[in-house]
């Protein structure tokens, strides 16, 4: 279980206003919002990336901040995190770059069988065929592999938790439904608590357990999906309407393409 | 009048507080990490494989350009000695000032400048562009400690690496000023030796060594800390390459000052 109890974090201005949220074991909660609301922010103090100004995030009742540095690397080994735009190492090949994501004592027998297997499977179960990319560099790959290849890492050492920041931002939708049906498969596979950060409402809207909405540093909703796409709240209505018109958008799209391809002969 | 006067004097002690704040933080965010790759040093969390690979970067990869910075230093002071020595001073002095130029003055400073060229922009660059896409956070979140990984063998290299640079300088600048000795003046190697060892102190080779030590530790430190406080995409890069190099110029002359008052009395 994650709680997050009261979080305050500013920068030059203040981005979270004391968020309250608790995320049960096995759930996937998505957290949605306006840009440079905190989302991210709020998803980063989770494992320590960055430290709240006030309040306390706990994770299966240890807490993230009050504990020692031996507390913090305990916690950060049970979380994975897949960055928006990947963050790989640049200098590091794609076995490279998973092996990193195993704990310290395997990824420094990195030459061995059993580590290979274990990164193997990783990029298997985030749909790259090993033989293809293992030797690659993350330069050689497309957006859609290298995010792939961000969560193989993240998977790779079989986390309790999977966070994912903007998981499908700057993605065509045919990756987009990609990532998303990966998200619900680890999720299925290896019973991960998952938090999501998107400003894809369907994507949030369908794969989750429950959907929170922030706004201006403070958490504005919190229900299910069921519950998000008929709350009275103007500015929840607001997300919703934009879903409907981002599928009206989708099927004009769509309805273009297909007469388009009528018409050819 | 007098109001013009007292803004002005406001502003210019206003910015003599902006920077002196500036550097004050620079300065305990270096002691921080000095502090921090100490102990990952001391701990044996440092990968010598990692250590050996920044060896190769900065100790091997800079010996071209310092034997070419070198050579140049020793033609020109000897040229540069012999045409002022052309009168009533005894010609072999010049090995005594070509010598003494190079090592106690033009080998460590030279070295220095190249390595700050050559290797402080580039590891300000590389750690800079790790932290803006997020990189750095990647390491974090992998439960990998930035500084034993990035910061702890790129500091080990250059202090094991720069004073055997200095050594390979100051042979390289004299055997060059011993030479170009011969050509611009006529002063034949036997008389430019004679010359040397008269006024040759063994101290004045230690004290060189110390510098390139010192100077050795203070750029990777330097630019280290100033890709780790990048901020802001590739502008943002540009920017700490540009602070880095400027602020590595500065300590390197205002240590190098500190130098003669302190071991040469």
């Amino acid at each position: 279980m994650i709680e997050y109890i009261d979080v305050y974090k500013a920068f030059d201005v203040p981005v979270l206003s004391g968020v309250s949220l608790t995320v049960e074991t096995r759930e996937t909660i998505s957290i949605v919002g306006p840009s440079g609301t905190g989302k991210s922010v709020l998803l980063k103090t989770t494992n320590g990336l960055l430290v709240p100004d006030s309040g306390d995030v706990r994770i299966d009742g240890v807490s993230v901040y009050r504990s020692d540095r031996g507390a913090l690397a305990r916690i950060r080994r049970k979380v994975g995190y897949v960055f928006q735009y990947a963050a790989l190492f640049d200098s590091m090949n794609v076995f490279e770059n998973v092996c990193t994501g195993l704990p310290d004592g395997e990824a420094r027998r990195a030459r061995s069988p059993e580590v290979l297997r274990k990164v193997c499977d990783a990029l298997e179960d985030v749909n790259l065929d090993p033989a293809l990319v293992l030797n690659k560099i993350p330069s050689e790959l497309s957006g859609g592999m290298r995010k792939r290849v961000g969560l193989a890492r993240a998977i790779v050492g079989r986390p309790e938790i999977l966070l994912y920041d903007e998981p499908v931002t700057g993605l065509d939708p045919v990756n987009t439904a990609t990532i998303s049906r990966l998200i619900l498969e680890i999720r299925e596979r290896s019973h991960v608590t998952s938090i999501l950060v998107t400003h894809d409402i369907l994507q949030a809207l369908e794969i989750s357990d429950r959907v929170a909405l922030l706004t201006h540093g403070k958490l504005r909703f919190v229900g299910t999906p069921g519950e998000f796409r008929e709350s009275d709240d103007p500015v929840v209505r607001a997300f919703a309407d934009r879903q409907a018109a981002a599928q009206a958008a989708v099927q004009l799209v769509e309805n273009d393409g297909e007469e388009k391809t009528e018409e050819e002969p | 009048m007098h109001a013009l006067a007292r803004r002005t004097v406001v502003g210019l002690l206003a910015r003599i507080g902006r920077t002196a704040e500036i550097v004050a933080r620079h300065a305990g965010e270096i002691a921080i990490l000095t502090w921090r790759a100490a102990v990952a040093t001391v701990t044996g969390r440092v990968a010598l494989r990692d250590v050996f690979a920044q060896l190769q970067t900065i100790g091997v990869g800079s010996i071209p350009l310092v034997a070419v910075t070198s050579i140049l230093s020793g033609v020109v002071t000897s040229q540069q000695g012999g045409y002022q020595f052309t009168s009533s001073i005894p010609l072999y002095v010049l090995g005594s000032v070509v010598t003494s130029s190079v090592v106690l003055e033009l080998g460590p400073v030279m070295t220095s400048f190249v390595l700050i060229g050559l290797v402080g922009a580039r590891i300000t660059a590389e750690l800079g562009t790790m932290k803006v896409s997020e990189q750095i956070d990647a390491l974090y979140s992998l439960g990998r400690d930035p500084v034993s990984v990035l910061a702890a063998p790129r500091i080990i290299a250059g202090t094991i690496a720069t004073p055997l640079l200095v050594g390979l300088s100051n042979a390289i600048g004299v055997f060059a000023g011993l030479v170009a000795a011969q050509f611009a003046v006529g002063l034949g190697p036997s008389s430019f030796l004679y010359g040397a060892r008269m006024y040759w102190h063994s101290w004045d080779l230690l004290y060189s060594i110390a510098k390139g030590l010192v100077f050795g530790f203070i750029i990777p430190v330097i630019s280290v800390h100033m890709g780790f406080d990048t901020r802001g995409g590739a502008e943002g890069v540009g920017r700490a390459t540009t602070a880095s190099v400027v602020f590595m110029i500065i300590t390197v002359l205002v240590l190098d000052a500190t130098f003669p008052p302190l071991f040469l009395n």
